[in-house]
């Protein structure tokens, strides 16, 4: 066992550190709209142009595909630059790009996949519906062949990013007479097809990169289709070894950095009673259990990390770590609250304080989005300990 | 002879050693037969030779010092004490000098092997000295007490030395104030504090009464102590033996925090109400899962902690720390989940659980309560 890295790894984080630290974007990621996809496109643009597009990408895509311990190194130095785990590049390089990889033809793979790369283009994700949240195979938006072309009528929801993609990767029901695993179709959908309306949903921390998208009559060509016809459940499942547990470094790194700078914010910062917050024994406690955790879910890390270089199936960390994670987070961020006491009732958009509460109120999101912390612990009880369904 | 694990043996030894007083660091250039051909690998897994320690350790634990044991001594009314035979034995195995170097009289193993041992003996509740006796015999061969370093690893336990207040240990180890002393079968006791850790004479300190313990398979006493110097100390900066402790109970709890998650699920699949087995109930399942979660952060930071102690880093101090506060969350919890899901079963005395559960709670009060380990935790630097 070791923690330290080779001096070739050591060499590799100073490369990257150094190229990150001239390539940042400085400006601040504006928060709703175009802007945002400008924003977050052109950072792609940039990093593709210097080599870095696919870190964990093959190299025949163009990608850099690095070892998972480099991937690791990226993504920790990623962190350190405060830009988001999560922006609209996410879909098309995390999720529906290895997708393609794994289960495209080559046709699709080569129009869909450099452009991806490039930053050209925005991908979402079409698979919650109202009624198949938790219970996704149980999504109802119909498609039916016609000539061609999959006609597609129905709904889905909390597709974030849906109002600024190009292209969606679309989960629809073209059998409904077969068990509901398999009857379901893995399509790309092109976001400007005639008959597709966005809404947006505002949520309550004030974004609105959430959507709901509805469909009516949409039609796709059949060549859109990935797999087969009513094949698209295990399409959809052949993505979850993609880059196993490296990318949530990045989550991980930031939440700790997050701690770190509470504690000096508790040291400078007076409480309601004049003493400065860190000398309020509850908070403290609250702080170096914080910290105690951050820790734990790094080595958490890094051991699922170490496990995964040998495997090609990620092992159960990867729930462990999102549900510690959310869990986590929400502690910390309301944790945020506390410290800042009654300041954090006024949140004017230019002052720092406001941070701490965006994060708190986007916390709440993190034991929901990606698969609920319930479904979370479905998956460790049936999978890891063999508890029965 | 005393044999050393069958995977190393003197002669094929991994581990580089490091001189007598230097800082507790490796020196990545100086390890032979690593499968890395010694460039250092980001690496949590257990190579091939750790992975014996884990099975040498299971094995004994479970035939000789694990629960069969620990009931047949019970049975015989003979608890709480020192099992001499097993102790001898584990002894042999080379447990208590696994991680103190070669040139030292040891087996020249990590810290990070003596938490593989210690999460097995934690598995296992096995009763004994083993953490206060893997440290005294570092206190006493750091401090160039060598015949007493070999008696130690050669099978003389040591007990610990729990005081009542921080201001009983001076900062040359030596005792004055109220003191508790677990499991000191021979006389000789380890005294620890954040800068400090030194061996101390049981005979030495006055009003010496045996009290029951807590965990019934733990010989405690009290004691007030009118300043007792030590027979041999040595300061944190030439072996940092509390932090040490710390993985090391971290470590432990782990173990117990595994065994927890796994009696627990056991008895979730085999247990059957209202025609289905109880773990299908999420109020079940979800409890379990969480077990699973706190008990692989516990043993994920206990490595992670020694790691850092064995290679010298900075931010050795926090990691071991926050491994001690992590791990004993993690145990208390499980073990507590687990009496719940167990029901009336997990509150009897027949049931191993309550075993676990005590042994979770004396361990949250060594080397610092929870408490203090977190005031000290906040105070130092962030980590690297």
């Amino acid at each position: 066992m070791d923690l330290q890295f080779s001096p070739e790894d050591a060499a590799f984080r100073e490369e990257v550190r150094t190229w990150l630290s001239e390539n940042a974007p400085r400006d601040r990621r504006p928060k709703l709209g175009r802007e945002v996809r400008d924003y977050d496109l052109a950072w792609q643009q940039t990093m593709y142009a210097a080599g870095w597009g696919g870190v964990a990408w093959p190299v025949e895509y163009g990608g850099r595909d690095l070892p998972l311990t480099q991937q690791l190194i990226w993504y920790e130095e990623y962190a350190r630059t405060g830009m988001r785990p999560i922006d609209t590049r996410f879909v098309g390089l995390a999720h529906a790009g290895p997708t393609l990889m794994a289960r495209a033809t080559a046709e699709q793979r080569s129009f869909h996949l450099p452009k991806i790369l490039r930053g050209d283009v925005v991908w979402c994700q079409g698979f919650s519906e109202p009624e198949a949240g938790s219970d996704l195979a149980s999504l109802r938006t119909k498609a039916v062949v016609d000539g061609n072309e999959l006609v597609v009528t129905g709904q889905k929801i909390w597709t974030s990013f849906a109002n600024v993609a190009d292209y969606q990767e679309l989960l629809v029901r073209t059998n409904p007479d077969v068990p509901k695993h398999k009857g379901i179709t893995w399509v790309i959908c092109d976001m400007s097809s005639p008959g597709i309306e966005v809404r947006p949903i505002r949520t309550m921390e004030g974004g609105a990169d959430f959507n709901e998208v509805f469909y009516d009559e949409v039609r796709i060509p059949l060549e859109n289709v990935v797999g087969d016809i009513d094949n698209g459940w295990s399409v959809a499942m052949s993505t979850l070894s993609f880059e196993r547990g490296t990318a949530f470094t990045i989550s991980q790194v930031q939440l700790a950095s997050s701690v770190e700078r509470l504690i000096e914010l508790a040291r400078s910062r007076r409480s309601i009673n004049g003493r400065p917050a860190i000398g309020d024994g509850a908070l403290a406690e609250r702080l170096a259990r914080a910290r105690a955790d951050c820790a734990a879910l790094r080595a958490l890390t890094y051991l699922g990390i170490s496990k995964n270089v040998n495997s090609d199936q990620p092992g159960p960390e990867g729930s462990m770590m999102k549900l510690q994670y959310a869990d986590l987070a929400k502690s910390v961020y309301h944790l945020g609250i506390d410290v800042l006491g009654p300041r954090s009732l006024a949140i004017p958009d230019d002052e720092a304080d406001t941070e701490w509460i965006d994060h708190h109120l986007l916390a709440y999101s993190t034991s929901i989005g990606g698969g609920t912390s319930e479904i979370q612990k479905n998956i460790i009880g049936e999978r890891v300990l063999g508890l029965p369904r | 002879m005393r044999k050393s694990f069958s995977f190393g043996g003197r002669s094929s030894r991994r581990w580089s050693s490091r001189a007598i007083g230097a800082p507790a660091e490796r020196q990545w250039n100086e390890r032979v037969g690593d499968e890395h051909e010694g460039t250092p690998l980001m690496d949590l897994l257990p190579s091939s030779e750790q992975s014996e320690i884990i099975e040498s350790t299971a094995s004994f634990v479970a035939s000789r010092i694990g629960m069969t044991r620990t009931r047949e001594l019970f049975e015989a009314g003979s608890l709480p004490a020192i099992d001499s035979a097993a102790w001898n034995g584990a002894a042999e195995l080379g447990w208590l000098s696994l991680g103190l170097p070669a040139e030292l009289g040891g087996i020249g193993g990590g810290l990070v092997d003596e938490v593989l041992l210690a999460r097995e003996i934690g598995r296992g509740v096995a009763p004994g000295p083993f953490i206060g006796s893997i440290l005294a015999a570092r206190v006493a061969a750091f401090g160039g007490a060598t015949s007493l370093a070999e008696e130690i690893i050669n099978g003389r336990p040591v007990g610990l030395v729990v005081p009542a207040a921080l201001d009983v240990v001076g900062a040359d180890g030596s005792l004055g104030g109220a003191v508790q002393i677990l499991d000191a079968a021979d006389g000789l006791a380890l005294v620890t504090s954040p800068g400090v850790a030194a061996i101390v004479e049981v005979a030495k300190f006055g009003n010496l009464t045996t009290v029951p313990c807590l965990d019934p398979t733990i010989l405690l006493q009290r004691a007030e102590v009118a300043n007792v110097a030590p027979l041999v100390s040595v300061t944190a900066d030439v072996d940092p033996v509390e932090r040490r402790g710390q993985v090391l109970i971290a470590a432990m709890l782990a173990g117990i925090a595994e065994w927890a998650r796994d009696t627990a699920s056991r008895h979730a699949i085999d247990r059957v109400q209202f025609d289905k087995p109880i773990g299908v109930n999420q109020a079940i399942k979800h409890p379990c899962a969480d077990m699973a979660v706190q008990a692989q952060l516990a043993y994920a930071q206990s490595l992670f902690a020694a790691l850092a102690t064995d290679e010298g880093r900075g931010d050795a101090e926090l990691q071991a720390l926050s491994a001690r506060i992590t791990a004993a969350a993690a145990a208390e919890f499980a073990t507590a989940a687990t009496i719940q899901v167990l029901g009336g079963m997990g509150f009897t005395h027949e049931h191993d659980a309550h075993l676990y559960a005590k042994r979770a709670t004396v361990l949250a009060q060594v080397f610092a309560d929870v408490p203090t380990a977190l005031q000290r935790l906040l105070l130092l630097p962030g980590p690297l």
